[in-house]
């Protein structure tokens, strides 16, 4: 399907109100609400001893203090394990207040309620809680390590060992020409959204209702859970997602401690009550990603063909895991990326640590498995002597293969069976994109300038858009406006924009008169979330879906009206007309006035549908058996599979060897994320998952001590890249429709973050002749490992260029 | 829910009995009571008023002892209604000679209703603690004679219906002459702060029923 809309750069119609402070975010509600704060943990491991109030009571304005004793029923229970697995052996979960043990810095052990939140925050600061401090396990080599436990019930800190295997690849190691052993590591870090999580709560004694504003990811689900651990009925509450001031993954997690205890603070207490995470509280106890041990042996031909690949990851996945295996499932499925490996193994040992749990973080494990695979393409090209680009061509998929299955099982408990894709396509665009052959000039260029350059590139394959299911609903109303709601949450990424697209493009309206809700279960009650680039994807098509509902329902009312066949039907700018007679049509919202019979008229459009209007059919009934009053349909897309997108990225670094400053002077994208929607919306994603991808790479970490505090848990200490440090980013589309869904979509949301690490530390490499095998990369530890003799001296001899990059320190 | 706790008096069983169930000296040493007036046999009504930070306003209620074991035991029964809650305590004492005094040893069980309950029972707890022990320090104060001399006893003739109506003699109103008003604990009673007992149960119904009333400004 195509029509002008669909395709077109359609300018994003929620940024006037966002960028003009006429967004309405969680802080933005209920200005009268008592506030909650909450007394956090300061230890990584200790045992709660005793909490003394007395300090608190004389704080003016205080009105109650929460603590484990004061949660009752299934909320005293522990918090859920959202995605159970059976290799999830030992899943464990914290209480919305902890009970016994804490496990981490940032653990909510109090939780104050007082007029406001200075109040709040000043009483919770007089409350004295004894803690008797218990042995940590920080970090994922602690962890493996075993030393310690952080549940005592699981001493060697596994909670489980997910495995995948496609063959035997002990036999097919052995059988290959040549192998690699290696170990690399990746690093911590968090998605930071500018705006943190937020829970407001209102509570309606006469209705016995209760209605949640929560920064969320998935307000259906937020709405089940609290039903369930405050036991209300579902219809009782009403769970809202305002404007969300970015998400990434963090805030698909629920339900957190706050989304449980500030509306039961509102039930207890008659009044609306609020909290509003302050950015400390987020890096100490929301969530972060990423940290991985990965230990590589792969097996090679002569032509630098993989004949076997065999991964052990060591995954740390924090003090608890309530989002399962995803992340671990993730990597070990994606990390294969566009390549035929004929035999892989993959086992992902997800450990626990005394630190803030792991969940995903836009890219959700697939920036580890791309770094893990496209590591494995270098190191093969530098042993070989082959250019990296030509190594990685002679292993790609081939476009005659799709659909090509890995025989591998996916997070959504489908088969990773790639749809459809063309990698060589990528790679050529990239090559051409970023002007790969002529590295020697540019090298020799920079050398002049005093400066090393250095080229790398990554590819990746992005299973996107799992089920199980998303909703659509599209109303018209007599007014002509076109309602369309779906229950799946944004955050900023374009959905209204997006999804008007569609439906006007569908129902052949202006686009003006569209108008989209999302995130809210008093307009659409069944929806899974917002998760794995699966927007577009899930959203998109059902609302596609509905729209065509509707429009069928429309042209057959007008048919009758117009005394025409549904067939000779068209609808354009709101007119339904029959084809090449001009003269002959009715708005639309004619037509939805006349879908709903009416005894009485309450305006003149009204009128039209009242039973002395004009002559009816008395041999029908009004509303015919079967069909149902008002112009409006629902309807649901549930994909039988993951569809999966693909892309590849190209980078140039130079590195000034005095300060060993790292600048990205060239970032080239070329990406394939099916029929595009709206171009302007895709590559915004991409822009955005870059700079991230950009921070991975070079600035952001976690810096966690021994004892498992956050040293750096603000924007002072936690580095981010600012404009000045993310490149301008060049991008081709190439566009492989999806055959498993109408629409032909495929995910567009995580691309951009994940190749980044991995063609960064490539380029790093090749400037300076020195092997990468961590990242982040500062330019402190850059200095150091050019220095250290101990460091694993590389190059990348092309045929196409003489090895003047002898790693230009020695 | 449950206060237990202990805490050794400076006198002799028989001498703390008499204390702390001497209407006349109850009035002066519970936390914030206004008046205490006897309204038969072991059945007083009292009025407290409480001062602590989250937590004041002023109640009436009622208490009554039963199962007297004099020196030795006795359980006190106590009651307050406010409009929007009310709270219901039985707390069974018992006085036992120690090495230079009493330990005073009782177990509070307390029925609670009411929005006051949704305030988080440390709140309530650590009122509860901190009443007590404001409580038998000011007994202790009795017991060792440096207490404020009575406030003036005022006999009051009333004319309640009811026919279990007690002889006018037992009649009487005893008030106290300085109100406490919450605030700290003298340090050299924080050995006291070990729950609510007798008194210190009367002043921790106070504090909940002068909650519920604190809460309707």
């Amino acid at each position: 399907m195509t029509t002008k809309l669909f395709g077109e750069p359609v300018r994003r119609r929620e940024d006037a109100r966002l960028i003009i402070g006429q967004g309405r975010y969680l802080d933005d509600i209920g200005a009268d609400a008592h506030a909650a704060a909450f007394l956090r943990s300061p230890y990584a491991h200790a045992r709660v001893v005793d909490i003394d109030v007395t300090g608190a009571l004389d704080v003016e304005g205080l009105l109650a203090i929460y603590t484990y004793a004061d949660l009752t029923g299934p909320l005293a229970e522990p918090l859920p394990v959202l995605i159970p697995h059976p290799q999830l052996t030992h899943p464990r979960t914290g209480y919305p207040l902890a009970k016994d043990v804490v496990q981490h810095v940032g653990e909510a052990v109090v939780m104050v309620v007082a007029t406001d939140r200075y109040v709040a925050e000043d009483a919770a600061a007089l409350i004295e809680v004894t803690y008797e401090e218990l042995p940590v396990v920080v970090g994922v080599d602690a962890a493996r390590a075993a030393l310690h436990a952080v549940h005592e019930d699981v001493p060697d800190n596994v909670a489980a060992r997910h495995h995948q295997e496609t063959g035997d690849v002990a036999v097919a190691l052995a059988a290959s020409a040549h192998t690699l052993s290696f170990t690399q590591y990746v690093e911590r870090s968090a998605a930071m959204p500018m705006e943190g999580k937020g829970v407001h709560a209102r509570w309606d004694a006469d209705d016995k209702a209760l209605r949640v504003y929560t920064s969320t990811q998935a307000s259906t689900s937020v709405r089940a859970a609290i039903a369930a651990k405050l036991q209300l009925s579902l219809e009782k509450v009403e769970v809202i997602a305002p404007d969300v001031g970015g998400g990434f993954g963090v805030k698909i997690v629920h339900p957190w401690p706050e989304e449980l205890l500030v509306p039961m603070a509102a039930i207890a207490l008659g009044h609306e009550v609020k909290w509003t995470e302050d950015r400390r509280e987020h890096f100490i106890s929301s969530a972060h990603e990423r940290q991985q041990r990965q230990e590589i042996t792969v097996g090679y031909d002569d032509g630098g063909r993989v004949t076997a690949l065999d991964v052990h990851i060591w995954h740390d996945n924090g003090a608890y895991t309530p989002y399962g295996i995803i992340i671990p499932i993730v990597t070990a499925t994606q990390l294969v990326g566009p390549y035929a490996v004929p035999v892989y193994r993959v086992q992902v040992d997800s450990v626990f640590t005394n630190t803030v749990i792991v969940t995903p973080y836009r890219g959700a494990g697939r920036p580890q498995g791309c770094f893990a695979m496209e590591r494995t393409m270098d190191r093969i090209a530098q042993e070989r002597g082959i250019d990296r680009a030509e190594v990685r061509s002679r292993n790609l998929i081939q476009v005659d293969q799709f659909p090509y299955d890995q025989h591998l099982t996916f997070q959504d408990g489908r088969p990773v069976i790639y749809d459809s894709g063309d990698y060589v396509g990528l790679m050529d665009k990239l090559k051409a994109l970023i002007d790969w052959d002529s590295v020697v000039e540019r090298r020799a260029d920079a050398e002049a300038r005093g400066r090393l350059l250095g080229i790398g590139m990554a590819m990746y394959v992005e299973g996107t858009g799992p089920g199980p299911y998303e909703g659509g609903h599209v109303q018209v109303l007599g007014s002509g406006k076109v309602l369309v709601s779906t229950g799946l949450t944004s955050q900023g990424q374009g959905h209204e924009t997006v999804f008007a697209q569609l439906v006007a493009s569908e129902l052949g309206v202006p686009m003006e008169d569209v108008e989209v809700t999302t995130g809210d279960t008093r307009r659409f009650g069944y929806a899974v979330g917002t998760f794995a680039s699966r927007a577009a994807v899930m959203s998109g098509n059902a609302v596609a879906l509905a729209a065509r509902g509707v429009r069928e329902k429309a042209l057959r009312i007008a048919a009758d009206v117009l005394e025409a066949e549904p067939a000779d039907l068209v609808i354009e700018d709101g007119l339904v007309q029959v084809k090449g007679v001009p003269g002959t049509s009715i708005p639309l919202r004619t037509v939805a006035v006349l879908s709903n019979p009416l005894r009485y008229a309450f305006d003149e459009a009204a009128k039209q549908a009242t039973q002395f209007a004009g002559p009816g059919d008395n041999s029908k009934p009004p509303v015919a058996v079967g069909d149902a009053p008002g112009l409006e349909h629902t309807d649901y897309y549930s994909p039988i599979r993951s569809t999966f997108a693909s892309g590849a990225h190209a980078v140039v670094v130079e590195i000034d060897p005095a300060t060993w400053e790292i600048d990205v002077v060239q970032y080239a994208v070329v990406h394939d994320c099916g029929n595009v929607v709206n171009p302007m919306i895709v590559e915004g994603q991409v822009h955005g998952g870059v700079a991230q991808g950009v921070g991975g790479a070079l600035y952001e970490r976690m810096a966690y001590d021994a004892d498992g505090q956050l040293q750096n848990a603000s924007f002072m200490d936690f580095l981010m890249p600012y404009a000045s440090e993310v490149p301008p980013v060049v991008i081709d589309h190439q566009e492989t429709a999806s055959p498993l869904n109408p629409l032909g979509l495929k995910g567009a949301g995580e691309a951009g973050v994940i190749p980044g690490s991995a063609a960064i530390a490539s380029a790093i490499e090749d400037a300076v002749g020195r092997r990468i095998a961590a990242m982040p990369i500062s330019p402190t530890e850059l200095y150091d490992l050019v220095r250290s003799s101990a460091a694993d001296r590389v190059t990348n001899t092309d045929p196409t260029l003489p090895t003047l990059n002898t790693g230009a320190m020695a | 829910m449950n206060l237990d706790g202990s805490a050794v008096l400076s006198a002799p069983p028989e001498e703390v009995w008499a204390v702390i169930t001497d209407p006349a000296v109850l009035a002066r040493t519970i936390p914030g009571c206004v008046s205490l007036e006897q309204v038969g046999e072991d059945s007083y009504r009292m009025h407290v008023a409480v001062g602590v930070g989250a937590i004041r306003g002023s109640y009436a209620g009622e208490v009554h002892l039963t199962d007297q074991q004099r020196p030795s035991s006795y359980v006190m029964h106590a009651s307050g209604a406010g409009a929007p809650g009310q709270v219901r305590a039985t707390v069974p004492i018992s006085l036992e000679a120690v090495d230079g005094g009493t330990r005073v040893t009782y177990s509070a069980d307390a029925v609670v209703g009411g929005p006051v309950a949704g305030v988080g029972q440390r709140m309530i707890t650590g009122v509860a603690k901190r009443m007590a022990g404001q409580f038998f320090s000011a007994i202790d104060a009795e017991l060792a004679g440096t207490a404020p001399t009575a406030g003036p006893v005022e006999a009051v003739v009333s004319t309640t219906d009811g026919s279990a109506e007690p002889p006018p003699a037992l009649r009487t109103t005893f008030t106290n002459p300085a109100v406490a008003t919450g605030g700290w604990v003298p340090t050299e009673a924080r050995p006291l702060l070990v729950g609510a007992a007798g008194g210190g149960v009367l002043a921790l119904v106070g504090v909940w029923i002068g909650y519920l009333l604190g809460r309707r400004r």
